[in-house]
């Protein structure tokens, strides 16, 4: 049996490739030169490409906080390249690739802690369950992308506040901009996340309802995150409350967000660890 | 090289002179004309405020057109006393012509340095040339170099980069808050020169509106006029303050006309999230400057926009010694291509010279030598006479070739011409 040379690929894989971008987005940023964003994009490519077959191959869960890291990280791999493309002027990769090696650094972190006799994400053995992650994972990334927006729109502020001069500063995208987008993210995370803890409610009630899991990390810091999105939408809708706040609200989303992915999941077979 | 840039500009000119000698459309077709019927050169006028240049390039057995001349025909031309224009007029040649062109095409001698304009009026006025057949051999090669120029200049330096004006200070700035403009409402309170000025760039933003306030109604209303905008009584000033998106302000008022309180209390609260940039222009200045919170409302005074465009300046400074590399590289491969082509058929006609005698000497000898030699022999002899000749004209050429571009080049060539009885 031959073995594909995919086969082989690990996190440092698509970690270097990320941080080579990275170097190179920053390199750009201190001397602009076409070669250096070629030689970004090339990179930041290879390591979407190398993340994917990873995950294709490797299939992780997104109920263990590896598996859920990493995916998270793959889905802001692959907006990383779509905003590189599309906001060609904007130094989108220096903010967006951080998140992006974090989460896979924090998932290479966490392996060692992944759960054993974990069901195959989406093998139909717990289709409610993979509903639930899905549904999460989706939600995770419109709160990470509200995240990032919202770390922009902070930076951008306060060089508006600062009067610095916009031509002598790596370019962002408007405050008009960050804020749709951040609202976007939210709007769209909003929904998914309710849906998504609803499920997990329900599956938690009726299959593992016991009063350490009701009060697990993952199942508050969750609720936390729903609770923060709710004054969110609250706040936006019903209120002239300053965009600033809402951004740092939204990097506190974020906080919870991490926290419930790193934490451990109720519903995995062996506690403790997962 | 047989090429006079002939002119004026901001520098040597005073603007009611420049304003006389500027060319429209049917002066440019007529000037053209005459200078190519009359003098007998290939020309190219550049026209823009700053400046009023002439491109002359002759044959070079021709006498060169000096300034003395070009006076007269700007004189005659404009109306002018030849004697009101002479005294202003500089005039560089050769090589030192071909420098001029190309720095005023990369920026480097414009008021604003590196401003990008020029650059398009240069190829304006190589067009024009070519329209109306005035661009012969020396212009048709001289425009694209500098164009060519001009364009190496802005993308490997950063000569022509960032806002060097107020208006374009504030442009960029707006940019860093709105992504959009055509959902916006721009508010003119006051009908200061820098207000209209910052408008007319704004305007280009193409905004749904813009409304104009003004103590005096028929001063808002004359302005309203004039950009396109609407009228607003100056009772109204914070109804239009709630609506507007982006505010201009130049009024002469001695205390601020927008103090906080007022903001705060009668501006702000119908606003709801809604962002708003106040480019406050006036001194002293019209708004309290604490209204400004980074987020909802950014205030940028007259020294905010300033300091911008001095920041800007100082920055494109530090590019001209890169810039004028370029130039001078430009230059000299410019002139050294020019005078290659120019040797090229002297070149020619001496090579030919040697061939004929190469065949006198050698066809006779062959001819003596027939049916002593083998095929092989006559080879041998033939491509000895060619090594010869190569040899012997290698120097010659090579020298023409490396010749200093105008006088030495130009000196050598007749040189050879005579030397080996070549016929011009």
């Amino acid at each position: 049996m031959t073995v594909s040379p995919l086969q082989g690929i690990t996190h440092a894989c698509f970690g270097l490739s990320y941080l080579l971008a990275l170097g190179f987005e920053a390199a750009r940023l201190a001397r602009p030169s076409k070669g250096l964003r070629i030689a970004s994009l090339v990179a930041g490519a290879a390591g979407v490409f190398a993340h994917t077959a990873y995950i294709a191959i490797n299939q992780p869960t997104p109920a263990a906080p590896y598996g859920s890291l990493l995916l998270l990280g793959w889905v802001l791999a692959l907006f990383y390249l779509y905003g590189s493309f599309h906001y060609a002027r904007q130094s989108w990769a220096v903010f967006v690739l951080p998140v992006v090696i974090a989460l896979v650094g924090l998932s290479l972190l966490l392996a060692h802690d992944s759960p054993v006799n974990v069901p195959a994400w989406l093998s139909g053995d717990r289709f409610w369950g993979a509903v639930h992650g899905t549904l999460i994972l989706l939600a995770s990334v419109g709160v990470s992308v509200g995240f990032l927006a919202s770390v922009m729109y902070l930076v951008q502020s306060r060089r508006v506040k600062n009067k610095v001069n916009p031509t002598r500063v790596v370019p962002l995208l408007s405050l008009e901009r960050l804020e749709t987008m951040n609202r976007r993210a939210v709007n769209v995370a909003f929904p998914l996340l309710t849906a998504g803890l609803l499920v997990g409610t329900l599956l938690l009630r009726t299959e593992h309802d016991a009063k350490e899991n009701w009060l697990s990390v993952k199942v508050l810091s969750t609720a936390g995150l729903w609770v923060v999105f709710l004054l969110l939408m609250y706040l936006r809708y019903a209120t002239s409350v300053p965009a600033r706040r809402l951004a740092a609200l939204s990097i506190i989303a974020f906080g919870l967000l991490l926290i419930a992915l790193v934490a451990s999941h109720p519903f995995l077979a062996g506690g403790a660890t997962g | 090289m047989n090429l006079r840039a002939i002119g004026c500009n901001v520098a040597s000119a005073p603007v009611e002179l420049r304003e006389k000698l500027a060319f429209d459309e049917a002066k440019l077709r007529f000037a053209l004309a005459e200078l190519t019927a009359r003098y007998g050169v290939e020309a190219a006028i550049l026209g823009t405020c700053n400046r009023v240049e002439l491109y002359l390039a002759r044959p070079e057995t021709g006498s060169p057109v000096h300034a003395p001349l070009v006076a007269e025909f700007l004189a005659e031309l404009h109306g002018v006393r030849p004697d009101a224009i002479h005294p202003h007029l500089y005039e560089h040649a050769d090589s030192d012509a071909v420098r001029h062109l190309f720095r005023v095409a990369a920026g480097l001698d414009s008021v604003v340095l590196g401003e990008d304009q020029i650059a398009a009026q240069v190829k304006t006025a190589f067009e024009s040339a070519q329209k109306f057949e005035a661009a012969g051999s020396l212009l048709n090669a001289l425009f694209p170099a500098a164009l060519r120029t001009s364009k190496r200049v802005r993308t490997e330096t950063g000569l022509g980069a960032g806002q060097v004006s107020v208006a374009s200070a504030a442009v960029a700035y707006l940019r860093e808050i709105f992504e959009t403009f055509t959902d916006k409402t721009v508010l003119v309170i006051g009908a200061g020169e820098m207000a209209q000025l910052t408008l007319t760039h704004l305007k280009a933003l193409e905004p749904a509106g813009v409304l104009v306030t003004n103590r005096t109604a028929e001063k808002a209303a004359a302005l309203a006029a004039e950009c396109g905008g609407a009228a607003v009584p100056w009772e109204q000033l914070d109804d239009a303050l709630a609506k507007a998106d982006i505010v201009l302000s130049t009024t002469g008022a001695s205390e601020p006309i927008v103090p906080r309180r007022r903001f705060k209390e009668k501006v702000l609260p119908k606003r709801g999230r809604r962002k708003m940039v106040v480019f406050d222009m006036a001194v002293p200045r019209d708004f309290d400057p604490r209204i400004d919170d980074g987020d909802r409302v950014s205030l940028f005074n007259v020294d905010d926009l300033n300091r911008v465009r001095d920041q800007q300046l100082a920055e494109r400074r530090t590019h001209v010694g890169a810039a004028e590399t370029i130039v001078d590289g430009e230059v000299s491969k410019f002139v050294q291509d020019w005078n290659r082509r120019k040797d090229g058929p002297v070149i020619g006609k001496l090579t030919d010279e040697v061939d004929r005698l190469r065949e006198a000497v050698l066809e006779p000898l062959l001819a003596k030598l027939n049916g002593k030699l083998t095929d092989a022999d006559r080879a041998y002899i033939e491509g000895a006479f060619r090594l010869f000749q190569s040899r012997l004209l290698h120097g010659p050429i090579a020298a023409l070739r490396d010749s200093a571009p105008e006088a030495h080049g130009l000196t050598l060539r007749e040189a050879l011409m005579k030397l080996f009885g070549l016929k011009g």
